[in-house]
């Protein structure tokens, strides 16, 4: 049978290497895997891109998707922005200045940082809180993962998502245009990557959502950089070149700290990390439980980006490390003059969002009810213990998916054995 | 008795012919609501909320009906001995029923005006009890219909449309 693809994900299922076990079939949180005849297969539909099951799976059968770093020779000029992950990511002994410049020694002509533009970001997302009074609260957009997540499972609050590009767009936006400008070329010769720390930004640079076209050329994975920089390090060491760094912006990597630089001491802030509870936060404010807050940073990774499965440092040691550069590092100034003008003349907004609905069990609302009948019935056959030995996460799930046509209640090995016991 | 009638305006037929056809079940779920039981309120609210987004109703409604429910079932875990929650979803609409084992309300209107409340301090403790649950169920529903008598189970229904 082959399956019709419409929408692309960085994960890949490597059937050789699966055995079945359906670690990640239980920890996906829309439901979006399935084991059938001992392999894993993935609803396209469904995967929000989170690397839950990229993280769950011992055997290497899911494996991340992403840009090699041999792609950036495809441009005369290359640019990396790193994420603000990336500082969390190497030991004290290596400065956060040469972190950044060892990129110069792998392939790249220039290197930008997120945090350049987060400062620059509070301040936009400030003046549309100012301009959008209507609509409370306003959820942040940067967590490709979060958006996604909405679209398919809280379709209803799609209008609460700011509707500006993330960072990282921001600034590619703003280098492709200066970089032409300053060194005369044309923008088609300039390459921009991204240095990113999970699965979801690898996705949103190939099928960008609501934005009108690519605003990248790629993106690269940390942990893939990682081990290019740190093989350079003595290289590096003889380097004497100066260059600017931002690292008072890097308090995005971490869900609160970013949630405080957006307070200004007017704006009531809430931050959520952290995929579960973000799917709780959704569901209250679904219920209109939430309308106290102005603005709420989601985050599907637990502590913010530096929880993202393509990092190479705990999250919890990056998040101390983040925290160390930010008290003692010093920032240069942005000039956030070019940046306002561009937003103010709406070069970031992005389109409203369409839903993505994969709760709906039919078109017609009779043939629907009548399935939830019986998708309750089933449910109620079976033994409930939620064990995903059929290969569905959960009993209620199998129901559906027998009632969908996908599985029969012959799956159920528990179902079997209590019948084998009988005779 | 006390005896409350709301109905939108422009829904006046549809809920006269709802209420005269007392139409068979299409989907019923029953939830059992234990007094000021905090931890599992919200629960009835949010297997509602999953039905409807099974059989697709549109983002506006889903919010109504998420709101409404949210706000009864805590109602009833607040300021009542604890209740039930009847659902009953039909292709055109959902009616939900729920209805509380006492004290009953002294003075419906009253509980009706935004910022009256009733609630002892732990309630108001727990971020509840502001006096907007019943205008915020009225604000969302198109039928709302409630009989109440100090000493009584209190009997609440909305009717929602699709």
């Amino acid at each position: 049978m082959k399956k019709e693809k419409k929408y692309f994900h960085a994960i890949k299922i490597v059937e050789e290497n699966c055995t079945g076990c359906t670690r990640c079939v239980r920890v996906c949180p829309t439901e979006a895997l399935r084991v059938r005849n001992e392999v894993v297969i993935l609803d396209d539909s469904r995967c929000i891109d989170c690397g839950r099951c990229v993280a769950a799976c011992p055997y290497d059968a899911i494996q991340t998707f992403a840009d090699n770093l041999s792609i950036i020779e495809q441009k005369k000029y290359k640019v990396a922005i790193v994420s603000t992950a990336y500082a969390g990511q190497f030991p004290e002994n290596i400065g956060y200045k040469t972190a950044l410049k060892a990129l110069l020694h792998i392939g790249f002509d220039e290197v930008a940082e997120e945090s350049m533009v987060t400062e620059i970001m509070g301040k936009m997302i400030r003046e549309y809180l100012r301009k959008n009074p209507q609509t409370r609260p306003v959820l942040s957009s940067n967590c490709p993962s979060v958006v996604r997540l909405i679209q398919v499972r809280f379709p209803s609050l799609l209008s609460h998502i700011y509707l500006n590009e993330a960072p990282m767009s921001v600034l590619a936006m703003y280098l492709r245009k200066k970089i032409a400008v300053e060194k005369k070329i044309s923008e088609n010769d300039i390459g921009i990557y991204l240095i990113v720390p999970c699965v979801a930004q690898v996705t949103a640079v190939h099928q960008p959502e609501g934005t009108y076209r690519h605003l990248q050329d790629g993106a690269i994975p940390i942990r893939d950089v990682y081990q290019k920089v740190m093989s350079k390090m003595e290289e590096i060491a003889k380097d004497k070149n100066d260059i600017k760094v931002y690292p008072k912006g890097l308090s995005w990597a971490l869900s609160g700290m970013e949630a405080e630089e957006i307070n200004d001491g007017t704006i009531k802030t809430l931050a959520v990390s952290g995929i579960d509870n973000v799917i709780k936060i959704l569901a209250k404010l679904e219920n209109g439980q939430l309308e106290k807050y102005d603005f709420i940073v989601l985050n599907s990774c637990e502590n913010g980006c530096v929880g993202g499965v393509l990092n190479i440092e705990h999250p919890s040691i990056a998040a101390s490390r983040i925290r160390r550069i930010l008290r003692t590092e010093k920032s240069d100034k942005v000039d956030d003059k070019f940046f306002m003008e561009m937003y103010r003349k709406g070069n970031f907004k992005v389109r409203s969002l369409e839903p993505r609905p994969i709760m709906q069990l039919a078109d017609d609302i009779k043939v629907a009810l009548e399935k939830m009948s019986k998708i309750r019935e089933i449910t109620g056959q079976l033994p409930g213990l939620d064990c995903s030995a059929c290969g569905s996460p959960t009993c209620k799930a199998l129901a559906e998916d027998i009632v969908a046509g996908k599985a029969d209640i012959k799956d159920c090995v528990v179902l079997l054995k209590r019948e084998k016991v009988k005779k | 008795m006390s005896e409350y009638w709301f109905i939108r305006s422009g829904f006046e037929k549809r809920a006269e012919s709802f209420f005269q056809k007392k139409l068979a079940e299409a989907f019923a779920c029953d939830y059992e609501i234990g007094k000021q039981d905090f931890v599992n309120a919200g629960k009835a609210a949010a297997a509602i909320k999953f039905s409807l987004k099974r059989i697709g109703v549109n983002a506006e409604i889903l919010r109504r009906v998420a709101i409404i429910a949210y706000e009864a079932e805590i109602n009833i875990t607040a300021h009542a001995n604890g209740g039930k929650i009847r659902s009953n979803i039909h292709p055109d609409l959902i009616h939900i029923v729920f209805e509380d084992y006492g004290p009953g309300m002294e003075d419906i209107e009253k509980s009706m005006l935004p910022g009256y409340s009733t609630a002892n301090d732990l309630v108001r403790e727990m971020g509840f009890g502001a006096g907007l649950g019943l205008p915020n169920i009225k604000k969302n529903t198109d039928v709302l219909h409630i009989i109440s008598e100090k000493g009584k189970n209190t009997f609440l229904e909305v009717v929602v449309f699709f």
